[in-house]
């Protein structure tokens, strides 16, 4: 088939500026685009943490290099950037948004991300697209959509590529007949969607062709809504190619640097701080087994996400969550077993990584979980909750461990078996195992799967 | 040295026609402003209509006068005119029947396109409504094509679910208006009437049609009561026609 024009929509910019986007080095008003090759990488510019530049951008540049697509142009949310920027063949382009709409369009996000991963189920959210703070969800979707109807008048798209739900309603307001396909990232179960939202969300949805969810689980509690669209489940992967083994010199220093000692056993948990990724769960099991391993460590990698952050939305939750966090292992008194690390490096986290025994996925929910993907690159076992996405590629004992989030007692007996003394056969299989496992979310199976999908949308 | 005299006696037979013209001017922007206002609580179609309407007829009245300032009797132009409007309608009385029957149905019928309705004895899914007639798709996949005129004459059942409770309101934004701002305006005003509307159906708007001129949307609510349509349709009009009002002024 001839190559198609693609145009991504994510709410996370694939690069975030670390210098003001009316900097000296930056140009947004010049004619032509800002070319992220004319900035440094780490002082200029960075690119997002998480699946936007480890699941999307990969996928996105194989198929660029192969000629599946010919021109590709990614729409983001990203109110501290110039309007667009060229990256290789790929053009960037930034919505801004104003303050006071950020903020309602942030309490509703919030909101219908609290109410799917279940942990904030109050009444009162029943009635959410009616509230004021909607018409700043909608002047957002619909700002995105006006955006990407102007750019299709210059570029003639092929098909439309949405992803997850703060942009929903954006397939809907582009009013247009070409192919559109809707990635829905986060967990999805009809049980936890209100009575309220299912018309509304039918109605979005089913201005999409094809919606792709991460399970098989998903899909299938998706199909009970009756979508006009069809439903593809696709687990979320990773470019295994980006794995490599870090060398020991660069393993000791980052161990150094955060005061992990050569005897120390580290359990690495890498999530951002957010209440949902259950950081206290994993510091409530430290205290439950810290007397009969002193050498256990745990390390919490992440900060904010790109909401979050300053160069973000500016929508901060993580601040609170990790003092919350704090005081947690102050008063079970494991100071000195809990590093915080914050963001690091992807030389650092693969350091870490290498230096680890294992790792723990511990969401309360979790739409994937790709840190336990990485996990297995890595040869390590992890130790992932029953309520990751994750979860459905796990046979316990075999790839992985499984444990119960209600179950105080279920994530320590989990870690035991990984710290016992004779538990290095049982160690070996998972890490064999989940490398084995990690086939499943990998960027080349995924590749297949995805242009098989576009082409069927594009070709019909 | 000018001869003023002379000038004044060259210039003053075009002096009233051209008076009459500016003043048919400044009368049709204050009637179509007046209308605007007297109408703001119908649809923005017919409130259109209306202004079209009395700029044209202020225009008539104003050309006739001037052209009879300058010496030209209008009564020949104006037969003429008539003459061809009346043989105009004769023609076309059928086409033109059904493209009034679809600017009424459009604002009056209560179905739209993807409904499926009875009209003469044949039932189907509508799947077009255009300047002449409505085509329906039966359940034996034959087009049915009915005459708008029909609808306006002949008793629609529309028999999709719950069609009593939707309210499809037409909506047209000039492109200067942006539609952004004006979407998110109008679900907080839209809010306000959430008693009368069904909880689990939000206010929808769905884009039409688009030109480098205009959007057309339609806004789709859906009702608790059956009783309140009309007085919801106003009330609705309204704020969507003050909505557009204070949009054009900030744009000015």
């Amino acid at each position: 088939m001839a190559p198609v024009s693609l145009c991504i929509n994510t709410q996370t910019p694939l690069v975030q500026y670390l210098v003001p986007p009316d900097g000296d080095r930056l140009d947004p008003v010049s004619r032509n685009p800002s070319d992220l090759a004319t900035l440094r990488e780490g002082v200029d510019f960075r690119f997002s943490p998480g699946g936007v530049t480890r699941m999307v951008y990969p996928l996105v540049r194989r198929l660029l290099e192969e000629k599946f697509v010919h021109e590709a142009h990614w729409v983001a949310l990203n109110p501290h950037a110039p309007p667009t920027v060229r990256l290789g063949a790929m053009t960037l382009h930034n919505v801004t948004l104003e303050s006071d709409r950020m903020a309602g369009y942030g309490r509703v996000k919030e909101a219908i991300w609290g109410r799917i991963h279940e942990i904030d189920a109050t009444e009162h959210h029943d009635d959410l697209f009616w509230t004021e703070a909607f018409s700043e969800y909608a002047y957002y979707n619909r700002r995105t959509a006006e955006l990407i109807r102007a750019l299709d008048e210059q570029h003639d798209f092929d098909v439309f590529y949405v992803h997850d739900f703060q942009q929903m309603a954006v397939g809907h307001m582009l009013g247009t007949l070409k192919p559109k396909v809707f990635r829905w990232h986060i967990p999805f179960d009809l049980a936890t969607i209100p009575e309220t939202w299912r018309a509304l969300l039918t109605t979005y949805l089913d201005s999409y062709d094809v919606i792709v969810v991460s399970s098989a689980k998903y899909a299938e509690s998706l199909a009970a809504l009756h979508p006009k669209a069809k439903v593809l489940h696709l687990y979320p992967y990773l470019d295994p190619t980006d794995y490599s083994r870090p060398p020991r010199t660069t393993v000791a220093a980052t161990a150094a640097r955060l005061g992990i000692g050569s005897r120390d056993e580290v359990a690495l948990l890498v999530g951002r701080m957010d209440p949902i990724k259950g950081q206290d769960l994993a510091i409530a099991a430290l205290a439950r087994v810290a007397g009969e391993f002193p050498s256990l460590k745990l390390v919490l990698v992440g900060n904010g996400s790109f909401s979050g952050s300053r160069a973000g939305l500016g929508l901060s939750k993580s601040a609170a969550w990790r003092a919350h966090l704090e005081e947690q292992v102050a008063q079970l008194g494991l100071g000195d077993r809990v590093v915080f690390t914050g963001h690091l490096p992807q030389a650092d986290l693969d350091g870490l990584y290498e230096r680890c025994r294992f790792t723990i996925l511990p969401s309360l929910r979790e739409g994937f979980g790709l840190v336990a993907v990485e996990s297995w690159l890595h040869g390590k076992p992890a130790i992932v909750t029953q309520r990751a996405g994750v979860a459905e590629l796990i046979r316990d004992g075999v790839n992985g461990l499984l444990f119960d989030p209600d179950d105080p007692a279920d994530l320590p007996r989990q870690i035991r078996a990984l710290m016992d003394e004779r538990s290095g056969p049982l160690r070996a299989r998972l890490a064999r195992n989940g490398r084995a496992a990690s086939k499943k979310c990998s960027l080349a199976a995924a590749e297949k799967a995805e242009r098989e999908m576009l082409a069927e949308v594009t070709e019909a | 040295m000018v001869d003023l005299a002379a000038a004044w006696s060259e210039f003053a037979p075009y002096l009233v026609p051209v008076v009459i013209v500016v003043l048919t001017i400044v009368i049709a922007w204050l009637v179509q402003l007046i209308l605007g206002r007297l109408m703001r609580q119908s649809t923005p179609q017919m409130a259109g209509s209306a202004r079209r309407l009395g700029v044209v007829v202020v225009a008539l009245i104003g050309g006739t006068l001037a052209l009879q300032a300058v010496g030209v009797n209008p009564t020949v132009l104006l037969l003429v005119i008539g003459l061809l409007g009346v043989t105009i309608i004769v023609a076309l009385r059928e086409p033109l029947s059904n493209y009034g029957a679809k600017y009424f149905s459009d604002i009056y019928t209560p179905f739209k396109v993807g409904d499926t309705i009875l009209v003469q004895g044949v039932s189907g899914k509508v799947i077009e409504i255009n300047a002449m007639t409505t085509v329906l798709l039966s359940d034996s996949d034959q087009l049915i094509s009915v005459p708008n005129v029909a609808m306006i004459r002949d008793v629609v059942i529309n028999t999709s679910p719950q069609a009593w409770k939707e309210l499809s309101v037409p909506v047209s934004i000039g492109s200067a208006v942006d539609l952004p701002a004006f979407e998110s305006a109008l679900l907080k005003s839209l809010g306000k009437l959430r008693a009368r509307l069904d909880p689990r159906f939000p206010p929808v708007l769905t884009t039409k049609s688009r030109t480098p001129q205009a959007t057309d949307l339609i806004l789709t609510l859906m009702l608790r009561h059956p009783e309140d349509r009309d007085a919801l349709t106003l009330e609705v009009n309204k704020r969507l026609a003050e909505l557009l009002e204070r949009m054009r002024g900030l744009r000015h």
